[in-house]
């Protein structure tokens, strides 16, 4: 871990029609370390993600990846930052039509045009093995349970060998077991890529076991960041009752 | 009113700029071959059976009537004159809304729903190009060319019938039904189609690309797709014969 900033908000806002999503948010995550957001539901988490991977832009302020602020980038600068992120989305989002393979191959060839169709395939292969499908890469989404289909996602994310990796709910309709091996894979690849990981999560066991610190919105606003130990003695119930075990 | 006209306004906005954006690099290839298989080459089975189908049905209908007046030799010039003008190309049209239109307008809206958009986005993808505009093109080309097998699936169709019950020759039957087609009659009906599938990928595309509702977004989208593009097809062609026969003023004798 350094001090360097990977991911840096500064007075970000955001606002859906007259809903405001995300009001003067700031926070910043060094490299290399994990950062969970928690918060109750439509409290503006997965927009903080889709913020920090250009989805969606803010209304003001400075969304930086790498100390590049890429709020204000043209699509070309936008397209070169995320060359190294990975994205993990809530549903997985895996393409239908695509095999799983395809479905990895995808990012390689759009983003990484210097790969050759072999480097590509073996790429893909390390990629499925790290997250346990190498042996299941000719099949369809469709063929895949909710926690294959997870770790699929995982693989996508992971296939450019991102510096910093985006986890929305990765513990959201599973299993407590299958929701902890991928917590597992997470810490996994946390170490062995030296990737910095925001991960927006319901799940506090997971949260705390995964993340350096965390973040805690409520109605836009952050109202806690720290670690679980410090965010226990916090004067908001909010952030106690989200970061308490019990 | 006005919400109506807003909404015809942005489904225009929304095709003018598919028709744009296919002229703009990168293209798709990729993704538009696979269209080109899902649309055209999928489709085949139905329309060659719905040619088939209706070419038996109309020679039999006709026969009919005919007779009575000792014209049964006109049947296969009726035929092909009524599928190479009008019956080949609007079928065809409302048969590639009905299956393709549904299948775009949920496919998309699926696509949205389950977040795979956004992954396209997130991969720096113009998705609107991937899965839009892929679409809108593969329709056009590929209408004019189902029309072809729809008319001459219906010849088929009508010979197998008058073969049946006069043994009329295949060589008989096909030198009456061409013999009052020009390409004046025949090539314009049939590239009127591409305009049917400019309508089907639009109309489609836009209830998909657009939802954002959920499960019932979906199979709002499958639907409204199918009824919108249905019924847009069969205004265009009013206006599409109309001006066909003012280009083609032959054909409206």
């Amino acid at each position: 871990m350094n001090d360097k900033a990977a991911v840096e908000f500064e007075r970000v806002f955001k606002t859906f029609g007259n809903r405001k999503v995300l009001d003067d948010v700031s926070f910043k995550v060094n490299a290399g370390e994990a950062l969970c957001i928690m918060g109750r539901s439509g409290t503006g988490k997965s927009v903080t993600l889709k913020l920090m991977i250009g989805l969606l832009k803010p209304d003001s302020g400075k969304v930086c990846i790498d100390s590049e602020d890429i709020a204000h980038s043209s699509e070309e600068d936008l397209s070169r930052v995320r060359r190294h992120m990975g994205f993990l989305f809530q549903s997985a989002a895996l393409f239908d039509s695509f095999t799983l393979a395809d479905n990895l191959a995808l990012p390689l060839r759009r983003l990484d045009r210097s790969k050759s169709p072999s480097e590509i395939d073996r790429a893909v292969d390390e990629a499925l093995e790290q997250v346990g499908l190498d042996l299941d890469k000719a099949k369809t989404p469709a063929e895949l349970s909710g926690g294959m289909r997870k770790r699929a996602g995982l693989a996508r994310a992971l296939v450019l060998r991102p510096k910093l990796i985006l986890v929305d709910e990765p513990s959201s309709g599973l299993d407590r077991i299958t929701a902890s091996e991928i917590d597992d894979l997470l810490l996994k690849v946390k170490k062995e890529y030296r990737a910095t990981l925001v991960i927006v999560t319901h799940d506090v066991r997971g949260a705390r076991r995964v993340g350096d610190h965390i973040a805690v919105l409520d109605r836009g606003r952050l109202i806690g960041f720290g670690t679980a130990t410090e965010l226990e003695k916090s004067d908001h119930d909010i952030v106690r009752q989200l970061v308490s075990e019990s | 009113m006005r919400k109506f006209f807003t909404f015809i306004g942005e489904v225009s906005h929304f095709g003018l700029k598919g028709l744009v954006d296919a002229f703009r690099p990168p293209f798709e290839w990729e993704f538009f071959v696979l269209q080109i298989e899902q649309i055209g080459w999928q489709s085949l089975p139905l329309i060659l059976a719905a040619g088939l189908a209706l070419g038996i049905v109309l020679s039999m209908h006709t026969r009919g009537t005919l007779v009575q007046f000792g014209a049964e030799a006109l049947i296969p010039t009726l035929q092909s004159a009524s599928f190479f003008n009008e019956l080949g190309p609007l079928v065809t049209g409302l048969l590639v809304a009905g299956r393709v239109g549904a299948g775009i307008g949920a496919g998309i809206a699926n696509m949205r729903v389950t977040e795979q958009i956004d992954a396209i986005e997130s991969l720096s993808i113009d998705s609107f190009k991937m899965l839009v505009v892929t679409r809108i093109v593969a329709c056009i080309l590929i209408l004019p060319m189902l029309t072809l097998f729809m008319d001459f699936a219906s010849l088929a169709g009508g010979f197998v019938s008058e073969h049946f019950v006069s043994h009329i020759s295949l060589r008989l039957y096909l030198d009456r039904a061409f013999k009052t087609v020009e390409w004046a009659n025949f090539i314009p009906p049939t590239l009127k189609t591409s305009v049917f599938g400019f309508i089907i990928g639009t109309v489609s595309g836009f209830f998909g690309y657009t939802t954002d509702e959920g499960s019932e977004g979906v199979q709002r989208a499958a639907t409204n797709s199918v009824v919108l593009s249905s019924l847009l097809i069969i205004l265009a062609d009013v206006i599409l014969v109309k001006a066909i026969f003012f280009l083609f003023p032959r054909d409206a004798i």
